[in-house]
């Protein structure tokens, strides 16, 4: 288990935070805290998705696994749902 | 076809008219999103579209939807769209599916479009596209829209069979508010109520313009890697385009082997039941939550005495959890999406499966049996 540096954010932009967290912290774990923290809405949806890679993060895999690294821009996505 | 109709198109270097004459899409949901789809591959001159949607026209869809009029109204979508887009261009073939597409579409039918644009409102039907496409290799691109936000997800499962689908990513409050539709498993609340989302044209059309673009790209026959979403802000018009990761716990694809055989058999069982030699489990999985049984635990205290329904999970509701002769809610059911063979000889025989297909994994290799009927 080691810290990583990043830069969390909406996709609206409106919000952002720089934040050190675990390598064994999963993108599920982010996107919880972020709604918690940022008391998005609940009903809807979220989806983590690494700017600097261009790689979405698969729900239950940890940041050390998806490859995260300290400067990574995280950018927590609506999953949408209407047609 | 008069040539002249589509004169401006073939100044254009990289368009292929004949490309896409020769084209058959689905456009499953015919809301707003799929207006747009159908609009927009109409106007390319796509050869062939059929529409998939089982619901009718609501005032309300006026204002996001550009093929339905004020006289539309009670008429069902696929139909009153089917229509318009004769009236756009006489020269596609176009044919409307009212119904449920998991009863309509065929896995030969999803097999036989170059692409599959899902314009549905839920999850339950995205996952449900999700498999017929990952099982006939059939490119999938998905669509989603709120009242800000546009995003088109493009599967190009027909170029390589190690990409991401559409559940890799999917998180897990998803999964959860899909059960929140639900008690004991899979049956139907009775009472519970769909949040509806607002939107407008702006993100409707916006994300209809992406979805065919990227539906023209895939008949170019490029391979592609990768599963990839788009996000547009509306608002703003920055997007963002993400490699979609795949993931080796996805209940999507995970069980599904690179190799996969379709094949056709009786929904009748009947006889031994026997799976090619190599075959790891006793067992069939279906494509659905079947209701094996049901039992009041006051009136029927002993295991032996439940009765036997073999159905699909989804023709039920939460009232069968109340006993037709205590009154009780005391019945327990029994839903499982997994059948031992023992059972299939000793259980079901004489039944018919009541689901669209079976599959099992053998010698590295993913079988599906269609059921016909």
């Amino acid at each position: 288990m080691s810290d990583i540096h990043v830069i969390i954010r909406t996709a609206d932009q409106t919000r952002k935070a720089e934040v050190t967290l675990d390598s064994s912290n999963t993108g599920a774990d982010i996107i919880q805290a972020s709604v918690d923290n940022w008391t998005l809405p609940t009903d809807t949806d979220y989806s983590l998705v690494n700017t600097t890679s261009g790689k979405t993060l698969t729900p239950n895999s940890s940041l050390g696994d998806s490859g995260i690294k300290s400067g990574d821009v995280l950018e927590v996505q609506p999953v949408l749902v209407a047609g | 076809m008069n040539s002249d109709r589509y004169q401006r198109h073939s100044l254009i270097d990289w368009f292929s008219q004949e490309a896409v004459k020769a084209s058959k899409f689905a456009i499953v949901g015919c809301g707003a999103v799929g207006n747009e789809v159908a609009k927009n591959l109409a106007l390319l001159g796509a050869g062939h579209i059929d529409l998939y949607d089982f619901d009718s026209i609501e005032i309300h869809n006026l204002t996001r939807s550009v093929l339905f009029r004020e006289k539309d109204v009670g008429g069902l979508k696929a139909e009153v769209a089917a229509e318009r887009i004769k009236e756009l261009d006489p020269n596609i073939n176009v044919s409307a599916f009212v119904g449920d597409v998991w009863e309509e579409m065929s896995l030969d039918k999803a097999a036989s479009y170059n692409c599959i644009v899902c314009c549905v409102d839920n999850f339950e039907a995205r996952i449900k596209l999700n498999q017929l496409c990952l099982i006939t290799k059939t490119n999938l691109i998905n669509t989603g829209i709120d009242s800000r936000f546009c995003q088109v997800e493009v599967f190009p499962f027909k170029s390589t069979d190690c990409i991401a689908c559409y559940e890799c990513n999917l998180p897990n409050s998803a999964y959860e508010r899909m059960q929140q539709r639900y008690s004991c498993g899979w049956l139907k609340k009775i009472s519970f109520i769909e949040k509806k989302i607002p939107t407008t044209i702006v993100t409707s059309s916006l994300t209809g313009a992406l979805a065919a673009s990227n539906a023209l790209e895939m008949l170019k026959e490029v391979e592609v890697a990768v599963s990839k979403r788009i996000l547009v802000d509306s608002f703003s018009g920055k997007s963002t385009v993400s490699t979609i990761e795949e993931s080796c716990t996805c209940p999507g694809c995970s069980s599904l082997s690179e190799s996969i055989s379709v094949l056709k058999g009786t929904a009748l069982i009947q006889g031994v039941f026997n799976l090619p030699s190599g075959c790891p489990d006793d067992c069939v999985v279906t494509s659905e939550p079947i209701l094996i049984s049901t039992r009041c635990t006051s009136c029927n205290p002993t295991l032996e005495s439940a009765t036997v329904i073999f159905d699909k999970a989804s023709k039920y509701d939460s009232s069968i959890n109340t006993c037709n002769q205590c009154g009780q809610e005391s019945v327990e059911v029994v839903i499982k999406d997994s059948i031992s063979l023992s059972d299939l000889e000793q259980v079901f025989q004489g039944r018919e499966f009541p689901c669209k297909y079976i599959t099992f994994n053998a010698n590295n290799q993913t079988f599906v049996v269609e059921m016909e009927r």
